[in-house]
C-alpha cells in the first residue's frame, strides 16, 4: 500500500503544474532568495515572507542543483519533496497507530488508508508548497512523544521530539499548536512523575530552533506571528458575518462544491475543499470567467468526492471526541496528544480565518488544516475498530468498504 | 470507560454537531433563495448600467432554462437567454439559425445567448458581458 501511495504522490508531483499550487510564484521567489542570497526575503520580494524558511531553503537548494545538472525545471524537486513528505506522513501515522494501539491491526490498516486516501493530503503533496513537510515533521514529533509517554521519557526522546516539532514550526506556523499540545501533555506528565528534565529539554530544544525566527519577525515586522497583510481594525467579532459561522449553504456542498458557491462560509467551504477542490486548482481548468461554462464532469466529480466524505468526516469527529473522553477517563497522556493537538490546530485555524477575512476566501483552505489529519484519521480508525462487529464476514465487508473508498476516489486523486 | 462506550458517545456527539449544522442550513434555505444568474444580470443592467429591462416575447430566448430578458443598449435592442449547459447553448444557437444565419447579431458568451436587433458595437457587447455572471 505504501508503495502504491508513493507512486501516486510521485506521479502527481511530476504531472502537476507547479504554478497552480497555492502561492506558487511567491514560494518560488522566497526559495530563490533564501537559496541564492542566504537571507530572508523582504515584504516586496515575496508575498509569503511571513512563512518560516525551512522548506524554502531545501526546495531552493534542490532546485538550483537541478538547474545546474539540467534535470528539469527548478520547482520539481520542491514538488517531489512535498510528495516524499506526504508519504512519510502516511508511514508516521501508521507507526503512531501501532504505538498508541498495539496489536490492533485493523485500526492500523484503517488509519493508514484514511490518511493515504485523504484528498487534501494528496493535493498538497503535488504542490510546490511547504505544508506536507511541516505535517510530516510534526507527526514525527508527536510519534516520538507518544512513544516516550507510553514507555519512559528519556532526555534523548525529549530532544528528538523537541527537534522535530521545532523544525515543523520552522516550516509552517500551523505546527505551533501541535508543539503547544505536546508541551502541555509533557508538562502534565512531568507533574505526575516529578521528572521535569525531559519536559524542559523538549521545550528548550524546540524553542532554540523556533526563537530566532520569531524574534526576527517581531523585530522586522512588528509581530512574531506577522501575516502578509495587517488585520482590519475593530473587534474580532465584527470581522466575519454570521454566515461565516453558520454556513447557511452547507447543503449545497454535496451538490455544487466549487467556487464561488458558499465562499467564506467556513464549514461548507472547508468541507468542499478538503474532500474535493473548491478553488479549482486540481485537474481542472482555472475557475471560469463570468458567464463561462465549467467543463462537464468537473462539478459532478467534486460532488461525488463531497458525498464520499460524509461518513469519514463523521467518524473523524466522533473519533476525536471519543479519544478525548478516553484519555481523560484513563488519564492517558499519550492518547490525549491526538485530540489536544487537533483542537489546538482547529482553534488556531478559526482564529486566523476570523482575524484575516478576505473577500475571495483565500484564508480558508483545507490544506491549512492538514496538521490535524493524523489525529482525525486515527480517531476515525479508532471508532471503526471499537464499534465494528467481530467475525470473518464483517472483516471482509470492512476490507471491501475500505477498498471501495479508495477505488471510488482514484479518478480524482490520480492526475 | 470502555473503548466501545467512548466511541458510541463520540458518534452521538458528532451526529448532534452535524445535525445542528444541517438544521441551520435547512432553515436558511427554506427562508432564502440564492439569486439566479438572470436575477443578477437584471439587477446589474438596471442598477449599474441604468437600463430598462423587460421580459421577452422571443419564444427561443424564453425557452432557455435559466430564463430570458430583453433590453436596449445604446439604441440597439437585445434579447438574452441564459442556458444551463453547453448542449442548451447549442440548442438555442441552432434555433436562432434555423430561419437564416443571424451572423454577428447572435452573440454566444458562455451560458449567455444574446440576439441583437442590429450588429452590436464592441461597447454594446461589453455592457452585456459586464453583467454576465
Amino acid at each position: 500500500m505504501l508503495i502504491a501511495e508513493g507512486a501516486l504522490l510521485a506521479w502527481n508531483a511530476w504531472h502537476y503544474d507547479w504554478l497552480r499550487g497555492y502561492d506558487a510564484f511567491a514560494n518560488e521567489q522566497y526559495a530563490d532568495v533564501v537559496s541564492r542570497e542566504y537571507r530572508l526575503p523582504s515584504v516586496g520580494e515575496s508575498g509569503v515572507w511571513h512563512t518560516p524558511p525551512l522548506w524554502f531553503a531545501l526546495a531552493g537548494t534542490l532546485g538550483r542543483l537541478t538547474t545546474v545538472l539540467g534535470l528539469g525545471h527548478a520547482q520539481r524537486p520542491g514538488q517531489l519533496l512535498a510528495a516524499a513528505a506526504g508519504l512519510v506522513t502516511c508511514i508516521l501515522v501508521f507507526l503512531l497507530a501501532r504505538v498508541l494501539f498495539p496489536e490492533r491491526r485493523v485500526l492500523h490498516l484503517v488509519s493508514l488508508v484514511l490518511v493515504a486516501a485523504s484528498p487534501a493530503l494528496v493535493r498538497a503533496s503535488a504542490m510546490y508548497h511547504p505544508e506536507t513537510l511541516a505535517v510530516a515533521l510534526a507527526t514525527g514529533g508527536v510519534l516520538v512523544a507518544a512513544r516516550a509517554l507510553r514507555t519512559r521519557w528519556t532526555l534523548g526522546s525529549a530532544v528528538a521530539a523537541g527537534a522535530l516539532l521545532g523544525l515543523a514550526c520552522l516550516t509552517r506556523a500551523w505546527a505551533v499548536p501541535v508543539l503547544v499540545a505536546v508541551l502541555v501533555v509533557a508538562g502534565l506528565n512531568a507533574w505526575d512523575t516529578r521528572r521535569w528534565a525531559p519536559f524542559a529539554a523538549c521545550g528548550a530544544v524546540s524553542l532554540a530552533l523556533l526563537a530566532p525566527w520569531l524574534v526576527n519577525q517581531e523585530l522586522a515586522h512588528g509581530s512574531a506571528l506577522a501575516f502578509n497583510r495587517p488585520p482590519p481594525s475593530g473587534s474580532m467579532l465584527d470581522r466575519r458575518p454570521a454566515s461565516f459561522y453558520l454556513g447557511p449553504r452547507s447543503l449545497r456542498a454535496l451538490e455544487h462544491p466549487v467556487t464561488p458557491l458558499f465562499r467564506n462560509e467556513l464549514v461548507p467551504h472547508l468541507y468542499a475543499d478538503w474532500w474535493g477542490d473548491w478553488a479549482l486548482t486540481w485537474d481542472s481548468p482555472p475557475p471560469p470567467a463570468p458567464a463561462a461554462l465549467l467543463p462537464a464532469g468537473i462539478v459532478s466529480e467534486r460532488a461525488r468526492q463531497a458525498f464520499i466524505g460524509v461518513l469519514p468526516s463523521l467518524l473523524a469527529l466522533a473519533g476525536l471526541i471519543a479519544l478525548g473522553l478516553l484519555s481523560g477517563a484513563r488519564r492517558s497522556a499519550s492518547l490525549a496528544l491526538l485530540p489536544l493537538s487537533a483542537v489546538g490546530v482547529v482553534t488556531a485555524y478559526v482564529v486566523f480565518a476570523v482575524r484575516y477575512p478576505s473577500t475571495d476566501g483565500d484564508t480558508i483552505k483545507a490544506t491549512y488544516l492538514l496538521m490535524a489529519l493524523p489525529a482525525a484519521a486515527l480517531g476515525a480508525a479508532f471508532v471503526i475498530d471499537a464499534l465494528r462487529p467481530r467475525g470473518r464476514v464483517w472483516a471482509t465487508a470492512g476490507v471491501v468498504a475500505l477498498g471501495a473508498l479508495v477505488a471510488v476516489q482514484l479518478p480524482f486523486l490520480i492526475l | 470507560m470502555t473503548e466501545r462506550r467512548a466511541a458510541r458517545i463520540g458518534v452521538v456527539c458528532a451526529l448532534v454537531v452535524i445535525l445542528a449544522q444541517l438544521i441551520v442550513a435547512s432553515a436558511w434555505s427554506l427562508g432564502h433563495d440564492d439569486p439566479t444568474e438572470l436575477a443578477l444580470t437584471r439587477q446589474c443592467l438596471e442598477r449599474e448600467k441604468g437600463l430598462a429591462v423587460e421580459t421577452t416575447n422571443d419564444p427561443i430566448a424564453a425557452s432557455a432554462s435559466g430564463g430570458a430578458l430583453a433590453t436596449v443598449v445604446e439604441g440597439n435592442a437585445v434579447t438574452i437567454g441564459v442556458a444551463r449547459s453547453e448542449a442548451e447553448v447549442e440548442r438555442l444557437r441552432s434555433a436562432y439559425s434555423a430561419s437564416g444565419d443571424p451572423g454577428t447579431r447572435l452573440d454566444l458568451h458562455g451560458r449567455y445567448v444574446a440576439l441583437w436587433h442590429r450588429d452590436p458595437s464592441p461597447t454594446q457587447r461589453q455592457v452585456t458581458y459586464d453583467c454576465a455572471y
